[in-house]
Parts: C-alpha cells; structure tokens; sequence
C-alpha cells in the first residue's frame, strides 16, 4: 500500500512535468530535430514499394522496387520490374553512391550531380529518395501551430543544394511525421505537394502512412508510393550497403 | 563432376549462414524478348559498289536468366539466349527441305557462373564459371579492362564482351579497399564485326578486274615493289581469291592464361584502383603473309592470286590505375580517368611472294615493336538539367588499336541524352571523331518506353570518312571510321520486353 501510494505519489509528480514539457514550445529546429528521429527512429528498415506514375493525361505506369535502409546516409535501392528491372542503386553516404547496370555487368560510381536527376521518371528526384535528414539540409522556421500540427516554413542551408528554394511542412504533434509539404522554386511558384495518406499497421506493428504521393500542381503529373510492406529492426548490417553487396544482388 | 564441385563449395560457406528456403525464396527468373531489324542507308562501303539500300540483318533474341539462391550466401546464374536470324540461307535445293537453313538460329550460353559469399573468410567472395569481367571506370572506352574480349558483332553495342570461363576470388580487408584477382585459363578472342572482312577483302572495278589488295603493314616503299609486281600483269589477268586469313590462336596452356589483379580503394570524394593484367591482346595482328602466283590452269594467259595471311595475338602485361571522382567544388561534375601502359610482344611481320613455287620476294617490317606504349581515357559527365545529360571522353587507344603500323590514335566521345514526357520518350546521341584523320561515326537513338518493361527504339548508325585511304601503300593512312571494314552506314529499329 505504502508502495501503491508512493507509486501515485510519483506519477503525479512526474506528470505535471511531461504536461509541461509537451506545452513547452518547440521551435523549428527542434521539430525537424524530432521528425528526423521519428522517420529514422529504427535501426534499419526495409520497404517493398510499388511505384504509380500518373501523366497527366491519366495514363498510369508502375514499377516495383525494394529499398533497405540503415541510418541516414546507407540506402540500397532495387528495381524489380519494368525495363530497369535488375538496376540497383546504392547511396553509402551523402557524397558516395552507386549504380549497378546489369546490361553493362557494372558497377559505376555516379557522381552527385545524378541526384538532380528523376527518380526512374517519376516526380521523386533521386535527391528526393535520398532525404532522410531534414535539420541537415534545411533551416526550419515555426509558423504557427495549432492543437494537432505544427506548420514550418524550411529553407536550405547555406551551401546545400535542395533543387528547390523553400517548402512550408505540416506535420503531426501526434506522430511527429510529415503530414504535407509544398516545394517552391526560386520564383516563390508551387512545384510540387507531397501528401500521405492510409496509415496502416505493418506486420512489424509499425504504423506508419501507407501512401505517399507527389505531384506537380502546374502539369497534374503526379507519382504515388504505395509501400506494401515494411520491416524494420532486422539487424542490417553495414556490409549490407556496400558495393560488394550491390553487386551480390539480393 | 560440376554437382561435387558445387557441394564441397556449399560445405565451404559456414554452416551457422545457412538456412533453408523455399523454391520461390530461392529462384529468380528474368529475361527479355528482343528483336531487330536493320536496313543499310548506303550503297558504297559494301565488297563492291552498289550495294545497299536494304535490309542487312534482324535478330530475334530470347534471353533466360535464372538465379538460383539455395542458401543466402550461394548463388548459381545461368543466362542463356536463344538467337533467331530472320534472313533465309538456304542456298540449294537440298537445304530448301531443311529448317535450319530456312530459318537459323544459334544458341548463346552468356553466364553460367556460382558464386560463394564468404568463401573460407567471411570477407572473401568466389565466382566460379562462365562470366565476364568488366574493369575500369570510364564508360565503355577502358584500357584497363582485358580480361574478357569484346564481342563486336553488333557494332551498335561496343560494350558487349564474349564470356569466358575463369575463376574470381575477391577480398574485402577493409571498408574502403577492395582486392580482386582473376584467372582466365584458355584464351578467348573478341569477335569481330561483320565487316572486319572488308579489312582483308579483294577489291574489283565495275569491270569485273582486279582493282586492289589489302594493304600489308609494310614501309610504303616495300609495298610499292609489291605494287610493280603485280602491276606488270593486265589486272582482268589476275584471278585473285579473296586472301585466307588464319589466326594463330594459342594453345591451351598454362602459360598462354591470363590473369589480372586489381586494387580499388575508396577515398571520400575519390575512388581508384590499381590493376595488372598478364595475357594477350584479344584482337588479330597481322604477323605472315604469302602470295602464291601460278598460271591459270583455266584461262590461258591469266594468273591465279592466292593470298595466305596469319594473324596472331601477341602476349602483354598491362599496368594500370583508374579513378572517378565527383567534385562537390565544381557543379558536383564527375570525373573519370583511366589509364594503361601496355608492355607488348614484339610482332615482326613478314611477307613472301611466290611465282610458280620459285620465291620472288620476301619483306618484312616490325609490326608492334616492343616498347610499351599507353592508352587511356579521360572525360566528364554532368546533368544539366533534370532532363538532359552530357558526357565526353579523350580516348586515346580504340579498342583494336596495339600500337602495330596503324599506331595508337586519338578520339573525342561525346554523348548527350534528352529525357522526355517523363522518361517516357529517351534522345540519346553519341558520337565518336578521330582526331588524327577527322573520320567519325554517329549513333544517335530515339527510345519510346511505351509501357514499363516494354521500349521501342529507332536508331542509326553512320560512317563519316573517306573510303579510300590517303595514300594507297601506306597501311597507316586507312581513315578509321572511313575505311570499309569499320562498318557499314546502318539504321536499326528494335522492340524490346523485359521481364
């Protein structure tokens, strides 16, 4: 009893604290800080992801691909349908990365210039793909909040090279996940909206949105994500995201 | 014998990694389904004037490619491609009652190969079979890469290579080292273009007489008394068979194997390697020639020409270092470079001329002379634009060159490749100038990805040059793309479905 009473005792003590803490004001920074640790807050993951590209005349394509990740920098990228069936791509760190062309039997380094380039035609650029630390490429700014997001204006940091001049982020208090984010040009124009959609619980208990889609408001080009399976934690190791293993080819 | 060998190389991959799967965890099965039709846009680099403005080829591939996984860290690939020529060869009427002349076909094994993850170290991998290798850093133009032959039948692909049995042994010390050996026992040469035949062809006039030779690697003085030699004789006198070319290929012995060690290493920004290969120089060097002259035994007053040549494939160590490099100083540019000093065998070549068996004459002039010599390759890539990309290359040292009397050149490559309508629609152009005797090919290519997996291409290849070369008895004056046996002006539209 004794126990039971210091227990509550304790709890009551401690949740004025947190009540506290969650009313205490984040600023930009500390948001995208918490979103980093909220999209990379596994060890590794790994995603099967079927691709939709839509034109804008409404036709639709898709590709298959498989992406391992550990860490912010060590990706491994594989497609498994289409005509770029075989091709893997490997990132082992912001400037490292990797492309085994099957056709060509190779391994080729490609320079960072590549990320400028459309991921497999879709509205992602590789350089999009490739982000998954957000406070090390931008600056966050707090607009505003209300009880359930917060609504960040981020610009590039100085010397990094985004491909787009600014972009504004809601995100969830709840999740602390990227709910919609706007990327602007350099001419303030709209480029592109990236929305998600679909929460779903993994069979690894993870819930997380499902569907991902970007799209370009001038044209109605738009590209959907559909990840249909994710595990996560499975212990990858860095010899995993290596050459060596982009040319093993599982 | 081959089932043994693949179980006593299970046994070799630690036990604790192995795990069992299922049939569908362990198979994976790929491919694609091609075909090609080409049409010659020119009637005047063929054997003899006239000749063209037609079809010259269509294939039909069927690629296979099965990888089998029966533990994580094994895996066996066999590709194989079943390959359908379109044009009829039937030539006689007893071949009209078979199929194969009909319709050809010819059945190509391109990998059958396993491999071993962790074989015997954890930080050692095995290939062992049928395979190609391809080393350097620079796309397509690599002097550091000779263990696998170029196969140069399709001169719309310069990248494929004829596979080769050999064994690989790969080790990984280190995150940012890489060392690789491999040991290539029986040598294989490249294979040549169609139109390499046009190298060592006779040539007629419109008459039907004799009109020219291929011209030996001899001094132009020695050529020019092969000339008055057979200029004396009425050319419509001389009967002249096409020459016989035979290769010197080398036996089958350890000592004629080849072997290459390479070194990469990985440094920020900066990868490079180091590499060294012992073996021979895949493509033919003209070595011996003999001219036998005899009267017609058919018409009277008429010589019969037979033209026996031999070409060989000279031993070479080759000592090289690549690197590709992206400058996050320069628009993150990617650089590459390559290069190779080549330490040749001296190939003398020599040339006898025989009337009615008695010798006449007899020439000879060192053909590659043993000195090494370098090629090698340096250039840039960049993306300019999400949708445009560029490349150009300095290549000195095409793929056949050895430094033999035609010497080892220079050349500018350039690419450049539109994307449009979302990837769908792909511009590619390319081109390649000799710098010593401004003779160049173009190859441009226009790809529709009419639905993922499936691409339609129309693309062109074409000759710029002079035929003729400069001075008819100087072996070195050949234009490199002018010159018949590099190619013929071609248009090739294909259809491709991958899976």
């Amino acid at each position: 009893m004794r126990n039971s009473l210091a227990a509550v005792l304790l709890v009551t003590m401690i949740l004025p604290c947190r009540v506290s803490t969650a009313q205490e004001k984040l600023t930009g920074e500390q948001i995208l800080d918490k979103l980093d640790k909220v999209v990379n807050g596994f060890d590794d993951q790994e995603m099967d992801v079927e691709m939709t590209i839509v034109d804008t005349g409404g036709s639709k394509k898709s590709y298959g691909f498989n992406i391992k990740q550990k860490g912010n920098d060590r990706r491994l990228v594989r497609f498994r349908t289409g005509e770029i069936k075989g091709m893997a791509t490997l990132t082992e760190a912001a400037n490292r990365a990797y492309v085994y062309l099957p056709g060509y039997k190779k391994v080729r380094r490609v320079a960072a210039h590549n990320m400028n380039q459309s991921f497999a035609g879709s509205d992602f650029s590789n350089s999009d793909m490739a982000t998954s630390c957000w406070k090390c490429l931008y600056d966050g700014h707090l607009d505003k909040e209300d009880e359930s997001h917060y609504f960040l204006t981020l610009t590039p940091k100085q010397g990094v090279e985004t491909g787009y001049a600014k972009a504004t982020m809601k995100i969830s208090k709840k999740t602390g996940r990227q709910e919609d984010t706007d990327y602007f040009n350099a001419s303030g124009e709209l480029v592109k909206t990236f929305r998600t959609a679909n929460y779903k619980t993994y069979a690894c208990g993870v819930t997380l949105p499902s569907i991902i889609e970007m799209a370009d408001p001038r044209s109605g080009h738009k590209t959907t994500l559909e990840v249909t399976e994710l595990k996560v934690n499975q212990g990858f190791k860095d010899s995993m995201f290596t050459e060596r293993e982009l040319q093993w080819g599982k | 014998m081959r089932i043994a060998l693949l179980l006593l190389l299970t046994l070799l991959v630690p036990l604790h990694d192995a795990r069992a799967q299922s049939w569908t965890d362990m198979t994976e099965f790929s491919g694609y389904l091609d075909s090609d039709i080409r049409f010659l846009v020119e009637d005047n680099r063929g054997a003899t004037p006239g000749d063209g403005y037609r079809f010259d080829m269509n294939r039909n591939d069927l690629d296979l490619k099965l990888t089998i996984r029966p533990f994580d860290q094994v895996k066996a690939v066999v590709d194989s491609r079943l390959r359908f020529y379109g044009f009829n060869e039937a030539a006689s009427l007893p071949e009209l009652v078979k199929r194969d002349p009909i319709d050809p076909y010819s059945l190509y094994l391109d990998e059958a190969y396993l491999a071993v993850q962790g074989f015997l170290f954890d930080r050692m991998d095995l290939r062992f079979g049928r395979m190609i290798q391809t080393w350097g850093s620079a796309d397509q133009f690599n002097p550091t890469d000779n263990l696998s032959a170029r196969d140069l039948s399709d001169p719309f692909n310069y990248s494929a290579k004829v596979p080769n049995q050999m064994v690989e042994l790969s080790l990984y010390p280190t995150d940012w080292l890489t060392l690789t050996g491999v040991f290539v026992p029986v040598f294989k040469p490249a294979q040549l273009p169609p139109s390499a035949l046009m190298g060592f062809a006779v040539e007629y006039a419109d008459n039907g007489c004799f009109a020219k030779a291929p011209v030996p690697p001899l001094s132009t003085a020695d050529v020019g008394d092969l000339e008055k030699l057979f200029g004396a004789v009425d050319p419509c006198n001389l009967n002249f068979v096409d020459p016989e070319v035979r290769t010197l290929a080398p036996e089958s012995t350890i000592e004629n194997s080849q072997a290459g060690f390479k070194a990469a290493f990985q440094a920020g920004d900066l990868d490079f390697s180091l590499s060294y290969y012992y073996g021979r120089f895949a493509f033919p060097v003209a070595y011996t020639a003999v001219a036998l002259v005899d009267p017609s035994t058919q018409n009277p007053g008429a010589f019969d020409v037979k033209y026996v040549a031999e070409v060989m494939y000279p031993r070479m160590h080759v000592a090289g270092a690549d690197f590709s490099y992206s400058a996050p100083w320069l628009f993150d540019i990617g650089f590459v470079g390559e290069i190779a000093v080549y330490f040749p065998e001296e190939v003398v070549f020599g040339m006898r001329a025989y009337q009615q068996g008695s010798l006449v004459t007899e020439k000879s002039a060192l053909n590659v002379p043993a000195d090494p010599f370098i090629k090698a390759t340096a250039g840039f890539d960049y993306t300019i634009l999400p949708w445009w990309y560029v490349n150009f290359m300095y290549v000195r040292g095409f793929f056949d060159e050895f430094n033999d009397a035609y010497g080892v050149r220079n050349y500018g490559v350039g690419a450049t490749e539109l994307k449009f309508f979302e990837d769908e629609v792909v511009l590619r152009l390319a081109a390649v100038l000799a710098m010593d005797d401004l003779s160049a090919t173009l190859n441009p290519q226009l790809t529709w990805i009419v639905l993922p997996s499936a691409e339609i291409a129309l693309a062109g290849l074409i000759f710029l040059g002079d035929t003729e070369a400069s001075d008819p008895l100087d072996y070195s004056a050949k234009e490199k793309f002018g010159q018949k046996a590099a190619g013929r002006s071609t248009v090739a539209l294909r259809a491709r479905v991958t899976w």
